[in-house]
């Protein structure tokens, strides 16, 4: 098993996930899961900036599908990101998150959002999804950086 | 494209040296990307005041980015506008130009080029120059590179517009961090004999200052972020050793 870590992260490669968590766990590649930078060049040249040392690989839903459980019996140390909730999601029907824990790394404020941790503003939508995962059988918490402390998702979707 | 006059851009990079100033946790750099974008939009919609009112909107949007790297996005933008690229393109760039500008300047600025010219500084003092000399020089030495870099940037970004980032993989600026690193380990190494060793060094310091020292380290580790790392422990270590023996000596 070398996905070291399963991340929902609005600003996908950026420097909480490349110098907090690459310190934290060593990892050698990046897949972005996100049908529309996986068909733009010159979106993914940008968010290749941001990796530093390590390799960025970005895919459309249905090519992680069938790209991750390789990756996840391979050597290399992978991290699987994703804009939101809705790929994870994907992800998870598509029965490859059972028993993973999924980070929620960072949601900003936008109108139809509410705050549930500084770091974390989730819809409606958002709430079902997590609730969806963990039927999943995902372990989803929120957490933005390894030092923070881990929040889950029961305390996320409240009582 | 709609040319946008010299003027213009210069009082948006002008501007872009106040991007922080009204920083705030909701848009962050927002505000102040959309007050440095304002004299270029005025140019670029003189004759449509509708159309620059959304620009001005669309630009008020979250918006982070190391400050010195803004003018890249900046610069991208305006050309962005100029093409009378469409609101969903503008505000994607936007999106995906944040997080390498941010990292690409912690890692450049914040972690190696504001700690490597303030070493050199301290260097320069404890080895005898004069307070007054050594603060002037670093604040020349570091603002050269300073405003050298938002130029560049503001240059490339209005150069390139969206495929700005190509032209960023191109500079490298990841591996000029790289590069630079050894040099900046060196320097404090030197600084590191230079406080030892020099007149009113750590030395001559005394037992007084050694104690609190000590006390602040201790504070430190006890109430500050988490750093306790090998590295640490060994500087801490050897600093001590060197400083109680040169005491002795």
């Amino acid at each position: 098993m070398s996905i070291v870590l399963y991340r929902v992260d609005e600003r996908l490669i950026h420097g909480q996930v490349v110098v907090a968590w690459g310190h934290a766990l060593r990892f050698d590649t990046l897949i972005v899961v996100d049908d529309d930078l996986a068909a733009s060049e010159w979106e993914r040249d940008l968010y290749r900036l941001a990796a530093g040392e390590a390799r960025a690989a970005f895919l459309t839903v249905d090519d992680a599908v069938d790209a991750l459980p390789a990756a996840a019996s391979g050597e290399e140390r992978v991290v699987v990101l994703t804009r939101g909730l809705a790929a994870m999601r994907a992800l998870g029907e598509a029965g490859l998150l059972d028993g993973a824990d999924i980070n929620l790394g960072g949601q900003h404020h936008a109108a139809d959002r509410r705050e549930v941790l500084s770091y974390l503003h989730l819809t409606d939508g958002d709430l079902r999804d997590i609730e969806r995962l963990t039927a999943l059988g995902a372990r989803v918490a929120a957490r933005d950086v390894p030092d923070a402390t881990r929040v889950p998702a029961a305390q996320l979707l409240g009582p | 494209m709609r040319a946008v006059p010299f003027l213009s851009l210069a009082r948006t990079f002008a501007r872009s040296f106040l991007i922080q100033g009204s920083w705030n946790y909701r848009s962050m750099l927002g505000c102040g990307f959309a007050f440095a974008m304002m004299p270029s939009l005025r140019a670029i919609y003189r004759d449509d005041p509708h159309a620059l009112r959304r620009a001005l909107d669309r630009h008020l949007d979250h918006f982070n980015a190391h400050p010195y790297l803004s003018g890249v996005a900046l610069g991208a933008a305006i050309r962005l506008e100029a093409e009378g690229a469409d609101d969903e393109a503008i505000r994607r760039f936007k999106v995906a130009v944040r997080g390498p500008l941010g990292g690409l300047g912690d890692t450049l600025v914040w972690a190696l080029w504001l700690p490597a010219a303030s070493l050199v500084a301290l260097v320069a003092f404890w080895l005898g120059a004069p307070g007054w000399l050594a603060a002037v020089s670093f604040l020349i030495v570091y603002n050269v590179v300073h405003v050298g870099l938002r130029a560049w940037g503001f240059r490339a970004g209005l150069a390139a517009g969206r495929g700005v980032g190509a032209k960023l993989a191109q500079a490298d600026l990841a591996g000029l961090t790289g590069r630079l690193k050894p040099g900046a380990v060196v320097v404090l190494g030197a600084l590191t004999g230079v406080l030892l060793t020099a007149d009113g060094g750590l030395a001559g310091a005394g037992p007084g200052w050694m104690l609190a020292g000590v006390g602040a380290i201790g504070l430190g580790l006890g109430f500050g972020h988490r750093s306790w790392r090998p590295a640490a422990a060994v500087t801490v270590a050897v600093t001590l050793i060197l400083g109680v023996w040169g005491m002795l000596t």
